[in-house]
């Protein structure tokens, strides 16, 4: 399994393919497998070296007890190509991973040549979205509440807040929310609960209007077309001066596993664009 | 000469590799109908990590992306060994024929 240190702490990583660099980067609670089982990984490879890795805390990745801020684990991300010798990449980061990757281009705008953000939901823009008018919000709490955990309107967002009343399950509550997520999911959520993650996920960390309106590298916002965020989509567009949005159909939030073709075809038809490069598999009569 | 494992051998190996690699101990009732989310408690991480496993063991490239991709659109994202065994069987044979 190809580890690497970085930050001080020990990433799982995978890299596949040749040609300029893409980093993939997930989201909180998820790991680096979502690149396989969309086949993000696979496609990009045909064109790109493409790496992704497990944020810290996730997957095969050491955990820290805290350090999970936008900004922290921007720099992380930046900290790993160093170690994998990559210059210069462009980024793909699904919802938290997206501000990370946004983070990143903060931080050192060199080092990233563009930008995939796949549904985000940044601390400074929260205040533009209205959670109440997405549809699948009422079922998703359902869910929740079957599987003994309650969630407010106000705080469904709230990980930390999450992770504070999975912790605090007993009894058949918490066999309904072992039984819910599944054994590795509930094992994942637990080695987080005990960091800082949940608090870190919800703070700006530096990440204000004026620093996300500074990003000029080409970005491509991709959402899913009932995604919770839309009011994000259009005020990135808004706010980044080479943004572009596009809707990922029928998809809401994690558009890489809910339609997983046309987030990876709107992936690749992007990168290729800003790479002007052609898959080797395409240069065939 | 073909050289490639036959499928009882793979599931020897699979097994062997799941607790070595994966920590699986104590899995002489593995079946072909055993799964490898729901029964073995496995996540889509390891099934990444499984998978470099095998081809480190057999000292040659698999196509997992492929595997991995299926397993993606399957709606309860879930494969039993005998699947693997049959996918390894396949992959084997013709890498063993060259």
């Amino acid at each position: 399994m190809p580890r690497i240190t970085a930050s001080g702490i020990g990433f799982h990583y995978q890299q596949q393919g040749k040609g300029p660099d893409v980093v993939l980067v997930h989201g909180m609670t998820g790991d680096l497998s979502i690149w396989f089982l969309s086949q993000l990984l696979g496609t990009l490879s045909r064109s790109f070296r493409t790496t992704a890795y497990d944020l810290r805390g996730h997957g095969y990745s050491d955990v820290s007890p805290s350090g999970y801020t936008s900004a922290d684990q921007a720099r992380d991300l930046l900290a790993i190509m160093d170690a994998l010798g990559i210059e210069r990449a462009a980024v793909v980061g699904h919802s938290f991973g997206g501000v990370i990757a946004l983070h990143a281009a903060v931080i050192d705008p060199e080092r990233i040549t563009a930008l995939v953000l796949s549904d985000p939901s940044f601390a400074a823009l929260r205040h533009l979205e209205d959670l109440n008018r997405w549809g699948h919000w009422e079922s998703f709490r359902q869910e929740a509440a079957n599987a003994g955990v309650e969630l407010s309107g106000e705080h469904w967002y709230d990980l930390a807040r999450f992770f504070d009343q999975v912790m605090h399950l007993e009894g058949e509550r918490l066999l309904k929310f072992r039984q819910a997520v599944g054994l590795p999911g509930f094992k994942r959520l637990m080695r987080l609960a005990h960091t800082t993650c949940g608090e870190d996920a919800k703070a700006e960390a530096g990440l204000t209007l004026e620093c996300i309106g500074s990003v000029d590298q080409p970005t491509l916002a991709l959402f899913g077309s009932e995604s919770p965020f839309l009011a994000t989509a259009a005020s990135l567009s808004e706010l980044m001066p080479r943004c572009r949005q596009r809707l990922v159909p029928d998809a809401r939030h994690r558009a890489p596993e809910e339609n997983a073709v046309a987030f990876v075809a709107l992936v690749e038809e992007f990168l290729l664009e800003q790479h002007s490069t052609v898959p080797a598999s395409r240069t065939q009569p | 000469m073909n050289t490639a494992p036959d499928r009882d051998e793979i599931q020897r190996d699979l097994a062997a590799i799941l607790e070595a690699r994966l920590g699986l101990a104590g899995l002489g009732s593995l079946e072909h109908e055993t799964r490898f989310f729901a029964d073995l408690g496995l996540a889509s991480i390891d099934a990444v990590v499984l998978g470099e496993a095998i081809q480190e063991h057999y000292d040659r490239a698999i196509p997992f992306n492929l595997m991995m991709a299926d397993i993606g659109s399957r709606s309860e994202r879930d494969f039993a060994i005998g699947e693997l065994v049959d996918f390894l069987h396949i992959q084997l044979a013709k890498s063993g024929e060259r």
